[in-house]
């Protein structure tokens, strides 16, 4: 059984190849083409098989990170949309929550009135409504009204039509109906409704989350045809299946219906890396620092669960998107994050980057701005020969030069300065790390950080002190931590009903049925992929709070019929997220079962674990010592740093820090304090404080 | 500026700062209870030295409630003080006195003084809006007939409602009992509490952490940089008096015509990097009807919050720490007993809007000194409190209908927002209905009505209800009758309208303030809201940007040419025609 991974990054796309039966496992990475991101993937799949004499035919998966629909949404080029929505609603997805995103700004532009997904010429009004609470209802369909709109919009060169009635969460037949008709009318169209796309209440997040899958889904659509066309005149017959932000995989079939599922592609797949590099060593409690050029990805695992976010808390653009999603949170923090003294005198670190062009000045591509990287090579933590191999160099005095600059406007030494740089985005993602474990009510103590990215090893280890996180684990290859979480994953679907029951009065038949029907759909939807129902797993989730609240909590619900007995079991877990989440829980209060959810997984063949190699010496592994400088109980002192290759590390011997250790696509920092091993799983172990 | 301790030290300790801040109102929010919180976001977080002063603030919450915490605590200290009482470690404190710093009375805050090692540190608070404080007429908006503050209801001054860690229950059992909705009401008050305990304990440990001389040097610091910031930004104006008047409508329908289109003045005064708001000539307060602002708690925030927006715009400044420090290089003037400092007992429940239009006339002071960085005028807001009875208990419903802002320096005007300090939240139709006994039959923009400006004002929005059962309303609002400014030869905004539709078949007109009024099921509230003022020439729009407006359905064709000398022909424009009725114009 082979598999190839393959994530498409800003400027990298990355493979991995793995042989499930002997074990072997590869990595390769190619350019990025953004005009067609899957001639690089094409490529990279050509070359990864020559490389390691795989006929590309043998190949049975290939699972993919896009970042397609991502972009269309970011450079604001989609398709031409079109909505049909109730007479009298014509500008819900224009005034939005009637709130501006910045309370101090006259100049402001807000995303939806300055960008709109679908220009009001282009929204139509039918028409028809759904009344509250059964989905009753109240004036029926017009769909004379819906012919005309679809053909106006046809006319107007529209190319995709989201569908979005009030209550549809309730009642979909009179979205479901008018697709049928705008289908019959613009049979080449992109069509799609609100509640396919999302059943829950909150019409402008729902709206909005139905006109972006319009805007990308025309594209996506292209995307993943083009692609599988590609790998089928390459001979293959590999089954193609796609990264989605709820942490599993899609076939191309889900995906085209429901291409918003691929938002957070990449990210997905990083946090999987982490959380199976986590795995290999037996921690399951984890949070993921994936660190690249411009920005931190933050993932949190709790018992080997990835946290999602709720429906209210994800955006894209500055757009609402209420699906479900695992939990990435992204700062502006790099290695090419900028460095500055504001015009108030503050020091600042990011959000701003060099990226990749002109880079930092270390690059020596005519980067004149300081920023983490040039702290790092000024502070002597990276160095020319270890940086990508020695292939590139790094142009320390141009650092020097850049970092004494800044030193100056700050009246600080030089060394001060760099290592502010550093202390400054450590502390950034530190509490980007805080908002998303202390303040949900998860002490990070007990966690383990993995450092991911090409800069998280260098990093790593001062974020977690930060945080008193007593381990770091820094992956084999920490640069395709991405590529690698691809080929970790489950075929996974998941199916909404918005259920607004109270705890006092609770239709438990209703529960059952709506569990069974989406149940029951989910085989469906796997069946068309050829996939048994033996082969498939399910989860349920309630989504509840108490009567009155407006934000919910997601508890996992017992399998089989839900009794009495199960609907207590429901109550108290409730009760005891809530007190985790909030600090408080109100026993004595009415819960409302706001969402049920049926979450489906089919299995799919996993990495084979990795080993490192045996025979390496700590002497071996010595390359060179160097002076670094740290800062250790409040004072900035110079260290003798002994720098490791990675590749000649012993396995399973403890080695005190200061310590650099050195790879093709990362550098590890393991500061004076703490101690570090290579494990036996080929991941390095940094262990903060006294080594246990 | 000279500096107390090392900028990497500031630079973290305002980052933890304000991620405890953030805590707070995450906590508050999702915790709370009913929707003016929960949906409109109308609550703030903040944290305070010992003596009061703002050190950050949530950045979700709402302007107008975390402005107004610093005052609140200066209040709290004073009265407590002033009874020979002190603060204790566990003591929470409930606070509403609009003459004591509070923004008005269903504004309460839930302040926890900070001990470390037994010595006061700082305070941790929250404040939001209640759905009922026991006002006269149910709901705790609209109560636009209050007397006197004794009609605007219950008034807690600096009452301890845990006394050094022990429940103070006779507190909890008169407020229940002389609230509506209590259950809702105490479950949100339990909510700010609980979100207040957490920002103390974060607090203190973030203190612990850094010891007291660091702590308090890198605050010192981060309130000295955003001065700064504000200083810079005023000195880069020209010295001198700008004079700005708006009107308020007041009531429209009062036969005193001393109630209707009061003045507002405002006179902005530079001086180096000092700035003087100086509110003389504003009318003379109402003595019985709450439109009067509290000096401390509206009124300076509303000068605060308009000062900052304009010359520390996010979009160019990004975010700025929000302490006491931006507020030092600002002295506000405004006589006593005027509108914009009433004398006790005043009332001034119904301060919302008035605060909202004062904030409008310094934008409107400012326009003459940075042309480029207002927006014409805006057109104000109302909120609409509904409520009713279902076996015996009281449903309580607000709703803030929005506004919209004048066209802009190169942008037009924001349509359909919350404007200017207040920045709420709508509450979602499909909540609304699967809550109350009301159906929302429309809610979108005007069709053919916009502002004319070389970039015109902002589009207001048009809501329906209809009521399903018997309930009652009422209405605080401002700009029925008042038109937002025009700037630079854009043209007056567009008022405000509200009709109610009797199951009789009569149509009735109201003005921007009704008091609690009963209605029968099957009866329509229409709420036709402000279009924002123009900016600039309209013969000097672009003629693209008017074909745009008519194909969105902003113009009819004829407006085009009328308000624009725009020739739209077959959904293009004819340029030749174009330039001919322009130059003709």
């Amino acid at each position: 059984m082979k598999m190839i991974g393959v994530d498409v990054g800003g400027t990298f796309t990355d493979l991995v190849l793995s042989d499930m039966t002997s074990g072997k496992f590869a990595i390769h990475k190619v350019s990025t083409t953004p005009d067609d991101p899957s001639q690089a993937v094409m490529q990279g799949i050509v070359e990864i098989c020559e490389q390691n004499a795989v006929a590309p035919s043998e190949i049975e998966y290939v699972l993919h990170g896009t970042t397609t629909a991502t972009n269309a949404v970011l450079e604001g080029k989609g398709a031409v949309c079109g909505m049909i929505t109730n007479d009298g609603f014509r500008d819900i997805i224009h005034i939005g929550r009637h709130q501006r995103p910045e309370h101090y700004s006259i100049q402001q532009d807000i995303p939806w009135q300055a960008r709109p997904l679908i220009k009001r010429r282009h929204r139509k009004t039918v028409p028809g409504r759904i009344v509250p609470p059964t989905g009753e209802e109240l004036v029926p369909l017009d769909e004379d009204a819906v012919r005309k709109a679809a053909r106006e919009l046809h006319a107007e060169g529209v190319e995709a039509v989201a569908i979005c009635f009030l209550f549809s969460f309730l009642n979909p037949a009179h979205e479901n109906r008018a697709k049928e008709i705008v289908a019959e009318e613009m049979p080449d169209a992109f069509v799609t409704t609100s509640s396919f796309v999302s059943p829950q209440f909150r019409e402008f997040e729902r709206f909005t989350t139905a006109a972006l899958t319009t805007f990308i889904g025309p594209k996506v659509d292209a995307y993943i045809a083009h692609l599988d066309s590609a790998l089928r005149n390459l001979g293959m017959g590999a089954e193609l299946r796609i990264m989605a932000s709820n942490g599993g995989v899609a076939t191309p079939k889900m995906v085209v219906e429901k291409p918003a599922l691929t938002l957070q592609s990449g990210l997905a797949a990083g946090v999987l890396g982490g959380g199976w590099i986590g795995e290999q060593d037996g921690r399951n409690r984890l949070i993921t620092l994936d660190i690249g050029g411009t920005s931190a990805d933050i993932g949190i695992i709790v018992d080997g669960k990835f946290t999602e976010t709720d429906a209210r808390s994800t955006s894209i653009a500055g757009f609402p998107l209420m699906m479900p999603m695992l939990d990435i949170h992204t700062i502006g923090a790099g290695g090419g994050s900028i460095a500055y003294r504001d015009r108030g005198g503050a020091f600042r670190v990011g959000p701003q980057s060099a990226g990749a062009q002109p880079g930092p000045a270390a690059y020596g591509r005519g980067g004149t701005e300081p920023t983490v990287t040039d702290a790092n090579v000024v502070l002597g933590r990276l160095a020319p020969q270890d940086f990508l191999g020695g292939e590139m160099g790094l142009d320390v005095a141009a650092s020097k030069g850049v970092i004494g600059a800044l030193a100056e406007q700050l009246n600080l030494p030089p060394a001060e300065a760099a290592e502010g740089v550093l202390t400054i985005l450590n502390a950034n993602m530190a509490n980007a790390i805080r908002s998303r474990t202390i303040q949900k009510g998860i002490d990070p103590r007990g966690f383990a950080l993995v450092a991911m990215g090409g800069a998280g090893p260098l990093h790593g280890a001062e974020v977690a002190r930060m945080l008193s996180i007593p381990e770091v684990l820094v992956p084999p290859y920490p640069g395709i931590t991405s590529a690698m979480g691809l080929l970790t994953t489950d075929l996974k679907y998941d199916l909404t009903r918005t259920q607004f029951q109270l705890s006092t009065a609770v239709d438990i038949g209703r529960i059952n049925g709506d569990l069974t029907a989406m149940e029951a759909a989910l085989t469906k939807q796997f069946a068309e992929d050829h996939i048994l129902p033996e082969q498939i797993t399910f989860t349920r989730m309630a989504d509840m709070r108490y009567q009155g609240q407006g934000y919910e909590l997601t508890v996992q619900m017992p399998a089989g019929e839900i009794d009495a007995a199960a609907l207590e079991i429901l109550w108290d877990s409730f009760h005891a997220a809530h007190a985790a989440e909030y600090g408080h829980a109100f026993i004595e209060n009415p819960i409302e079962v706001v969402n049920l959810r049926a979450i489906a997984r089919a299995h799919l063949p996993k990495l084979a674990p990795l080993s490192a190699a045996e025979g390496g010496s700590r002497e071996a592994a010595f390359e060179r010592g160097v002076e670094t400088m740290f800062r250790i109980d409040g004072t900035l002192q110079n260290f003798e740093t002994a720098v490791y290759r990675r590749a000649d590390l012993p396995v399973d011997e403890v080695i005190p820090g200061p310590a650099i250790v050195t790879q093709k696509d990362s550098t590890t920092v393991v500061p004076p304090d703490a101690t570090f091993r290579l494990l036996p799983s080929g991941s390095l172990l940094i262990t903060l404080g006294e080594p246990k | 500026m000279s500096q107390r301790i090392d900028p990497v030290t500031a630079s973290v300790i305002q980052g933890a700062l304000d991620n405890i801040a953030i805590e707070m109102g995450h906590k508050l929010m999702r915790m709370s209870y009913s929707s003016i919180i929960r949906e409109s976001e109308d609550f703030g977080a903040a944290l305070t030295d010992e003596s009061g002063r703002q050190l950050c603030e949530c950045t979700f919450s709402t302007p107008l409630q975390s402005g107004p915490i610093p005052g609140y605590i200066r209040n709290i200290i004073e009265v407590t003080a002033g009874r020979g009482d002190e603060l204790r470690e566990g003591d929470v404190i409930m606070h509403n006195d609009p003459y004591g710093g509070a923004s008005h009375g269903p504004d309460v805050a839930f302040a926890i003084p900070v001990f470390v090692h037994g010595k006061l540190i700082g305070f941790s608070a929250t404040t939001a809006h209640h759905l009922d404080i026991g006002a006269q007429t149910p709901g705790s908006c609209g109560i636009v007939e209050a007397v006197d503050a004794f009609a605007e209801g219950l008034q807690f001054k600096a009452i301890k409602v845990y006394d050094a860690g022990r429940r103070n229950e006779p507190v909890w059992h008169m407020l229940r009992a002389n609230i509506r909705a209590p259950h809702l009401v105490v479950g949100d008050m339990e909510a700010q509490i609980k979100a207040a305990q957490i920002g103390a304990e974060r607090y203190k440990l973030l203190f612990e952490e850094y010891g007291e001389d660091t702590f308090r040097a890198a605050c010192e610091d981060l309130m000295d940089y955003s001065e700064k910031l504000l200083r810079d930004a005023i000195a880069a104006l020209p010295d001198g008096e700008y004079s700005a008047t708006t009107h308020l409508d007041g009531y429209l329908d009062d036969i005193d015509p001393s109630r209707h289109h009061l003045p507002i003045c405002a006179t902005v005064k530079i001086k180096g990097d000092q700035m003087t708001v100086d509110l003389t000539g504003t009318a003379p307060q109402v003595d019985d009807r709450p439109i009067n602002m509290p000096f401390v708690g509206t009124v300076d925030c509303a000068v605060w919050l308009t000062v900052r927006s304009i010359l520390l715009d996010a979009v160019e400044y990004g975010a700025i720490p929000q302490n006491a420090g931006l507020t030092r290089p600002i002295e506000i003037v405004a006589p006593k007993g005027c509108l914009a400092n009433p004398t006790f007992p005043a009332p001034v429940i119904a301060r919302f809007c008035p605060g909202n239009q004062l904030a409008d006339t310094v934008m409107k002071a400012l326009a003459q000194i940075v042309p480029e960085k207002v927006s014409a005028g805006i057109g104000n807001l109302r909120i609409v409190a509904l409520s009713g009875l279902d076996h015996s208990n009281h449903w309580v419903h607000m709703e803030i209908m929005e506004g919209a802002y004048g066209g802009r320096y190169r942008k037009d005007g924001m349509d359909a927002v919350d404007t200017l300090y207040a920045n709420t939240r709508n509450n979602p139709i499909e909540d609304i209905e699967s809550h109350i006994p009301v159906r929302c039959d429309r809610y979108e923009m005007h069709d053919n009505r916009c502002v004319p400006g070389k970039w015109r004002g902002g589009v207001g929005a048009v809501r329906e209800f209809t009521f399903l059962s018997e309930a009652g309303f009422s209405i605080e609002g401002e700009g029925h009758d008042v038109k937002p400014w025009g700037f630079d030869g854009g043209a007056e905004g567009i008022p405000a309208s509200m009709t109610l539709h009797n199951i009789s078949g009569a149509e009735v007109d109201l003005p921007s303030k009704v008091p609690y009024f009963k209605v029968r099921a099957g009866e329509r509230l229409i709420c036709e809201g402000p279009c924002g003022g123009g900016y600039g020439d309209p013969l000097q729009r672009a003629p693209e940007a008017v074909l745009n407006d008519v194909l969105d359905g902003f113009l009819t064709p004829e407006m085009a040419l009328s308000d624009y000398g725009v020739v739209i022909s077959d959904g293009a424009v004819d340029l030749s025609a174009t330039d001919k009725a322009r130059a003709a114009a």
